[in-house]
């Protein structure tokens, strides 16, 4: 091993134990699901990165969102996004959730889906390969370990904000605030 | 029996019907009963310069055998013109089940009532849109830009 590793091992373990244990939850939509049997069976193992998928919002760390957002899917992403314990970090894949892609005229799909739950990662590409799946995964590894791969302290510092966006697109929300809502920011 | 229909074949096995709205429902039942008892789907078709919404019953055999001296399967598309300002048309669930979801579609898509469908709530779309969104007076862009290019960066505020 490394000797920079191990020292970093033993000035912060619970940081690279989240660094190296990403279980994932995928969210796939229309192409983005093509690209993530590849990646996780035996062609591009992602289990050699430490990433294994899991059956259950609860159990994951890493949320991948992989292709287009439409409304109805924003709604079950927050839902997810908010099912996932701390510390929780969010990829997205393609291009459609940077800005919309091709859809950016699409009255039904979203075009920018930080404004609406932090994301810490993009993967641009329409779709982009597994390859870039892992180059994403390992600059993520930077960012842990730098301590800027933030985005659900972020979400918890301007919850009010997102709530209010996402009130703004979805209407009233049937689910009570995750944090408490400030009443004016 | 029927008046005002139009038949046209273009194709070897495609047959269309054109009739005026009345006659619609004792073509369909009149099809249905000779063995096209398959309806594919019911599509709805914009014509904003005649200031009509054309409905389109496809229809088929479900297999060839059910019609007797049929040799090769032959599709029947049927269609009519309503109004475009505030369409009315009535439900065909009493002669094809399989029309339900097709209706409530066409209902939030084009806004076409369907009189006697049991439930017209919405079925892919979460929004209201003032306009249905597959007319073709909906602008897509503007609508764009105004609802989704009207929320705000949360980033940009925490930046600045």
């Amino acid at each position: 091993m490394d000797r920079n590793q191990l020292k970093k091992w033993f000035q912060n373990p619970v940081k690279m134990a989240h660094k190296y244990s990403l279980h994932v939850v995928y969210f796939c939509t229309g192409c983005g699901i093509i690209e993530i049997p590849p990646s996780i069976t035996a062609r591009w193992d992602a289990e050699r990165f430490g990433i294994i998928p899991v059956a259950t919002p609860r159990q994951a760390s890493l949320f991948i969102i992989a292709g287009y957002v439409s409304l109805k899917t924003l709604r079950s992403i927050i839902r997810t996004y908010e099912q996932m314990p701390e510390p929780k970090f969010t990829v997205s894949l393609g291009s459609c959730p940077i800005n919309g892609g091709m859809y950016h005229d699409s009255y039904n799909t979203i075009k920018h889906l930080e404004k609406y739950i932090p994301v810490d990662g993009m993967i641009a590409g329409c779709m982009p390969r597994p390859e870039a799946i892992f180059v994403g995964v390992t600059h993520l590894w930077t960012l842990i370990d730098k301590d800027m791969a933030d985005g659900y302290k972020r979400y918890r510092s301007n919850y009010s904000a997102y709530r209010a966006n996402q009130e703004k697109i979805l209407g009233k929300l049937e689910w009570p605030p995750l944090f408490p809502i400030h009443g004016e920011e | 029996m029927f008046d005002n229909i139009t038949i046209r074949m273009d194709k070897k096995n495609q047959l269309e019907l054109s009739i005026t709205k009345d006659g619609i429902m004792s073509v369909l039942s009149f099809l249905k009963n000779k063995g096209y008892d398959h309806l594919h789907v019911i599509s709805c078709v914009d014509w904003i310069d005649d200031k009509q919404l054309e409905l389109v019953y496809i229809l088929s055999a479900y297999m060839k055998q059910d019609v007797p001296g049929e040799t090769e399967q032959l599709n029947i598309l049927l269609k009519t013109r309503i109004g475009r300002d505030d369409p009315k048309y009535i439900t065909s669930i009493a002669l094809f089940p399989a029309a339900e979801p097709y209706e409530r579609e066409i209902h939030e898509m084009f806004g076409v009532d369907f009189q006697g469908h049991p439930r017209l709530t919405p079925l892919l779309l979460e929004r209201d849109y003032d306009i249905p969104p597959f007319r073709k007076d909906f602008d897509t862009k503007q609508y764009v830009d105004n609802v989704f290019g009207s929320v705000p960066s949360v980033e940009g505020e925490d930046d600045s």
